[in-house]
């Protein structure tokens, strides 16, 4: 009995060993929250986060299965840019607009991580080079349709990022639906086991007759919609799109997902670590301000921050 | 340079095949050949000596962070880190009186922080096997905060003299900085194709295992070419500093994708171990002149960037092709 029971736990650390430690840092720096200020823990304090980490955490959820592939897409800050003002500018204070606009950014989504897919399969270019090449093409375009703010947005739109369901903001419920939707895909859809099949062992997932052209075209589009949704969020927060909108998010999409315990290499990771990866970074950023240490410096504690996660998650690749 | 790394078969091959053989090892250079007579034909001032300079004078920045990038790329990495080095040098540039007899001490900064950049990136790739695309991201990232930290957000102050000659002077019309960049190329080249340290770059790359198996140290090998990249990108800062005269946190901007772009056009293969200084700079020299052309044909200048990203998606299929045919 206890060796079995041990086994199991060993299993289960093994399995959530990052998660773990991920929320022993969430749980640390809600301390220091506290202790640095009694406005921390405050319930518009904590609506706040959840409200501002929206963006970041959609948008990682598509990056993470990229990256569960073994693959990377670079071309997501571009896309959010594209797609934020060409739906401000179809929209362009037009209710009857929103709708058909908003249809009309996610289908564009999609198929620029169709493309994307594509290159990536049947080009058999790295999906570094090939997101890296969209997304240039992208803020090319961007910057063809527009130089600066494009349209804006009727009255009301901003309920995606302000408003309240139950109490909580709406942007962060549907966050973590979506966040626990893939996750139960990833889990226990066969589909989704092929995700982590590819990117664990291409060539064995290849001689197992895997459908790897299906999976990475799902994938990437997956992304794509992401990022479109994204900018629907965004385009709700700030009432316009912006052409530069999305430039950081390139990056910093990654970030959530290599501290969440998902290996750049792929075949390990998944979409509950980058959840809480995410709250890392909106908690560190948060509490950061607190302590009324400038955004300069929030730069170097997050760099080092990706620095100690991949050292620490790779060695235990090796290990294993 | 090629000759050595990649078996010349051409000599069993027939005729039409021996054809074929050459224009695909001369492709990149016969596209650029291409491009420049068809920027001219299309607009004269393309070729007038104004603008010549002015296309040499925006290569030799790029081509020394492309002599870098290739070092990295050879040994299977990359470094997204050198656009943010170039920025630190070039803020370091400014942080001083703004005289010629501080360019020492600017020298030496500069040099330690592309050193201690490439070191830090060297050694989380060698050493913690940390993904090159990462340990260079967070690099980046974490320069890019000590940067802003110790401009408060905004530099001021003057580049030496001695940098402004060095980074936008000619003599009889050839650019200073294209002049260093040579000399530079052709050292790095030397290096590659002559030493030993070259050939151990070569088989660390081509195949780490190999590399371990022959005694090769293979970290070793790998550190010193992230930070050959390193000193490059901070050399090429203070270059980029002396060419634009003023500083943002921002100088630099783009470098790393160009960088990148221009090796992976001129043959550096990604998966490591193939590619040579010559080729990454002939891609380094297209992507100039494509800019230009842009400019020159009277396109928006967006089209500069659409133009990048497609271009560089055909590159990387056309070596693909290469190497699968």
């Amino acid at each position: 009995m206890t060796v079995i029971r041990t086994r199991a736990q060993s299993e289960f650390l093994r399995r959530n060993g990052s998660q773990i430690i991920v929320v022993g840092l969430l749980v640390v720096l809600a301390i220091v929250g506290v202790l640095v200020s009694d406005r921390f823990a405050s319930v518009n304090n904590i609506m706040n986060i959840l409200e501002q980490s929206v963006t970041l955490a959609i948008v990682s959820l598509g990056q993470t299965l990229t990256v569960l592939t073994g693959g990377i897409d670079l071309s997501v800050g571009s896309l959010i840019s594209l797609a934020s003002v060409l739906l401000s500018g179809i929209t362009n204070g037009d209710p009857a607009m929103v709708f058909p606009a908003i249809m009309i950014v996610l289908a564009l989504g999609i198929c620029v991580g169709l493309l994307n897919a594509a290159a990536v399969i049947w080009l058999k270019v790295h999906p570094l080079i090939v997101t890296l090449g969209m997304g240039a093409a992208l803020q090319g375009v961007t910057l063809l349709y527009t130089m600066g703010p494009a349209g804006k947005m009727p009255l009301g739109f901003d309920v995606l990022a302000y408003g309240r369901f139950l109490g909580l903001p709406v942007g962060a419920v549907i966050t973590v639906a979506l966040f626990l939707g893939t996750a139960f895909f990833l889990r226990y859809a066969r589909f989704g086991r092929y995700v982590y099949a590819i990117g664990d062992d291409a060539v064995g997932a290849q001689l197992m007759g895997l459908p790897r052209a299906k999976v990475l075209l799902f994938v990437y589009a997956f992304s794509g919609f992401m990022a479109a949704l994204t900018a629907i969020f965004l385009v709700s927060r700030f009432g316009v799109g912006q052409p530069y909108t999305g430039a950081n998010f390139t990056l910093t999409s990654i970030t959530p997902v290599v501290v969440g315990g998902t290996l750049l290499a792929g075949g390990r990771g998944g979409v509950i670590g980058t959840l809480l990866g995410v709250y890392l970074v909106s908690l560190l950023n948060n509490v950061l301000n607190y302590m009324d240490i400038s955004s300069h410096y929030q730069l170097i504690v997050q760099g080092l921050i990706v620095i100690i996660a991949v050292s620490v998650y790779v060695e235990k690749k090796r290990k294993l | 340079m090629s000759h050595a790394v990649e078996p010349n078969l051409s000599g069993m091959a027939s005729g039409a095949e021996a054809t074929r053989a050459w224009l695909q090892r001369y492709a990149l250079h016969l596209s650029l050949l291409v491009m420049i007579v068809l920027s001219a034909a299309i607009s004269p001032s393309f070729l007038s000596g104004g603008n010549v300079s002015n296309m040499l004078l925006q290569a030799a920045p790029l081509g020394m962070v492309v002599i870098g990038q290739v070092f990295v790329i050879l040994v299977r990495g990359l470094d997204l880190s050198v656009a943010s080095v170039m920025a630190t040098a070039a803020v370091v540039a400014t942080s001083f009186s703004g005289q010629d007899g501080d360019a020492p001490v600017i020298f030496a900064l500069a040099l330690a922080i592309g050193l201690g950049t490439g070191l830090v990136n060297g050694l989380l790739v060698a050493k913690r096997n940390v993904s090159p695309f990462l340990a260079t991201l967070a690099t980046m990232i974490v320069l890019q905060g000590m940067r802003s930290a110790w401009t408060q957000g905004a530099p001021s102050g003057n580049v030496p003299p001695v940098f402004r000659i060095l980074g936008s002077g000619a003599i009889y019309g050839v650019p200073y900085n294209l002049i260093i960049t040579a000399v530079l190329a052709v050292i790095f080249s030397v290096l590659l194709a002559k030493s030993t340290f070259g050939r151990k770059v070569y088989i660390t790359g081509g195949n780490p295992v190999t590399a371990r198996l022959l005694g090769i140290p293979a970290d070793g090998v790998t550190i010193l070419c992230y930070v050959i990249s390193g000193v490059l990108a901070a050399l090429a800062g203070l270059i980029l500093s002396g060419f634009v005269g003023i500083v943002d946190n921002w100088v630099g901007r783009g470098f790393e994708i160009d960088s990148i772009v221009a090796a992976v056009m001129g043959g550096v293969a990604l998966s490591g171990g193939r590619g040579t200084i010559a080729g990454g700079l002939v891609g380094a020299a297209i992507l100039i002149v494509v800019f230009n052309a842009v400019l020159q044909l009277g396109l928006p200048i967006q089209m500069q960037i659409i133009i990048k990203g497609v271009v560089i998606v055909i590159a990387a299929a056309f070596y693909m092709r290469r190497k699968a045919g």
